[in-house]
């Protein structure tokens, strides 16, 4: 018998780790299934009703035919006034509470108000909204109010991922700047900044796509059942694509099948599209990072 | 390098926020504010589908939730027009008044409340005492076979009771009409949250029963003739039954606006009543205000 001949216990393990590994390998398996099948539904279902008029007509016929143009339009408004609303925000927050805020029960207290900000179930937020912007500010029911209600429920996320990514940049970057004389807001404007880009884009692409499809907040605060024009202000109100494909599946009658699917695999397109190019932005900024 | 690419970006994104904000105030467009009952939310949006073409400069921005969202966005003030499938209740007036708004109630059409059950069930018709014993506090019919029949296919017996969530007006306008106004649904029904709702969970449920109204009716589903009382004849729930005050449970549909309507709102709301408005409800499978030749 060699040394080197496997015991009763080497095999037994051997035989543990395989089946573990498996199992794992499985469950990992099973994870993408509901992915690939929702998304290979939508193709198949709604890939027929995509067309150049159905992105570019307006729903006609009691919302049975045509398009979703002013839905897609709509949707694009509320996002990009979301996002001009809360990445400004968020980013500057984060800034203060990653470089400036010293370590006390006052930014413990902010930071627990974050966590629990990212808690709030969307419809509450949704109502707040309704409270606060469409009838205490006067918004009326208008992009405006639905854009901002989106922003705060998506804060906590940006402000979260960027100050994750801010303070990945080692503090010796900072030391070193500092040592040369700089003002925190140098080092933070020419080093900290630049080397956390990437970082933040990350946060502001997840929070496009939940702004893209999230329905209760603004189907109080912003979002038509129907409304066959498009958004002249962030005063109007306007359709939106999520609240669009919930009205189409659940409350017109006579809708044919593939209409709901159509707008479905629209909306994915439109976060699938807005991810990659900031995904894309991102890789690019990545590849100039020095370290 | 990277400087420069980062500052770029920030100059990009203000840019953007800027041609947005520069983007509003622009057009003489009106909007119009239109919200509220399910019921009348599918022949809202073809009033404002036809509107939009006819006058391309007033836009109808219609949306759902329920009589009582719309009613209690016209007191609140932030809508135009309020659709309601029941009338404004005491309460609601007084809120409305209270917040400096004068509600004024118009009548849009008529609706025939059609009471559903399963394509197979073989029920002949229905008195308003039996569906108040169906749906009521206190009512005590709750199997199919209570009522006669047997529903092919339905193993249980017992009768589904499908109804829709409190701030419906149709709820409301059901328990005053065929319960009494100071009678209570029984607990344990499936309430549901549109219409649709209602109509697609009672075509695929054969011992179910549901209301809603006659626009939402379709192929795989039966229409119960109702009966005002024992005596009286079964009426089929119809657009003509519904105008010659035949069928029982037919219900006048509303529109609410804050104070005499003015305008824009005038000139809409004078379109909707017009031949031309009203053809378009009853194209939508409801009851117009008149005949119409």
């Amino acid at each position: 018998m060699s040394m080197f001949q496997a015991t009763e216990l080497n095999e037994r393990n051997k035989r543990k780790e395989k089946l573990f590994r498996l199992l794992f390998g499985g469950m990992t398996i099973l994870l993408i299934v509901p992915v690939v099948v929702i998304v290979a539904t939508l193709i198949a279902r709604g890939g027929p009703a995509l067309s150049w008029d159905f992105f570019f007509t307006a729903p006609s016929n009691g919302m049975t035919e045509g398009g979703v143009f002013p839905a897609l339009v709509g949707t694009l408004w509320i996002v990009a006034v979301a996002l001009i609303a809360s990445v400004p925000l968020g980013v500057a927050a984060a800034l203060y509470l990653s470089e400036y805020a010293p370590d006390n029960w006052l930014t413990r207290l902010i930071n627990l108000a974050i966590i629990n900000l990212a808690g709030v179930p969307s419809i509450v937020h949704a109502l707040f909204g309704v409270g606060a912007f469409v009838l205490f500010f006067r918004f009326g029911t208008s992009i405006l109010a639905a854009s901002l209600t989106l922003a705060i429920m998506t804060l906590p996320v940006v402000i979260v991922s960027t100050r994750e990514s801010l303070q990945a940049v080692p503090r010796a970057f900072r030391e070193a700047c500092w040592s040369m004389g700089a003002t925190r807001w140098q080092a933070i404007w020419n080093v900290v900044l630049p080397n956390s880009i990437s970082g933040i884009l990350t946060g502001v692409i997840l929070e496009v796509s939940r702004t893209v499809g999230e329905t209760a907040p603004i189907m109080f605060t912003g979002a038509a059942f129907f409304l066959p024009f498009l958004p002249e202000s962030v005063f109007d109100q306007t359709m939106a694509l999520s609240l669009h494909l919930f009205v189409i599946s659940t409350q017109v009658p006579g809708v044919p099948e593939h209409l709901p699917y159509g707008v479905a695999l629209t909306l994915m397109g439109i976060v699938v599209v807005l991810n990659s190019a900031s995904i894309a932005f991102r890789a690019y900024l990545r590849g100039k990072k020095k370290w | 390098m990277i400087r420069t690419q980062l500052h770029s970006s920030i100059w990009l994104a203000l840019s953007l926020a800027f041609a947005a904000g520069c983007g509003g105030g622009a057009g003489g467009r009106t909007v119009i504010q239109n919200k509220g009952s399910d019921t009348l939310v599918n022949v809202a949006q073809a009033w404002a589908e036809a509107y939009a073409e006819k006058e391309p400069t007033v836009a109808i921005a219609v949306s759902g939730g329920g009589s009582g969202t719309g009613i209690s966005a016209l007191i609140n003030g932030t809508v135009d027009l309020a659709n309601a499938s029941r009338k404004m209740k005491a309460k609601e007036d007084e809120a409305a008044r209270a917040n400096g708004v004068e509600p004024k109630e118009h009548i849009v059409g008529f609706d025939a409340l059609a009471v559903y059950v399963h394509k197979d069930n073989p029920i002949e018709s229905l008195t308003i005492e039996q569906l108040k014993s169906i749906y009521g506090e206190g009512g005590t019919t709750v199997n199919w076979s209570d009522l006669g029949v047997r529903v092919p296919g339905d193993s249980s017996d017992e009768i589904v009771r499908v109804s829709r969530q409190n701030n419906s007006g149709t709820y409301v306008y059901f328990r005053d009409t065929v319960l009494g106004k100071k009678n209570e649904y029984k607990l344990g029904s499936l309430d549901m949250h549109g219409s649709k709702d209602v109509v697609d969970l009672v075509e695929k449920t054969p011992g179910a029963i549901g209301y809603s109204g006659l626009a939402y009716a379709t192929d795989h589903l039966r229409l119960v003739p109702i009966k005002k009382d024992d005596a009286s004849p079964a009426v089929e729930p119809t657009v003509a039954s519904a105008i010659d005050n035949s069928y029982p449970i037919a219900r006048p549909l509303f529109m609410y606006t804050a104070g005499e309507p003015q305008g824009a709102i005038k000139t809409y709301m004078d379109w909707v009543m017009s031949d031309e408005g009203q053809r378009i409800i009853l194209e939508k499978g409801y009851a117009p205000i008149r005949s119409l030749d």
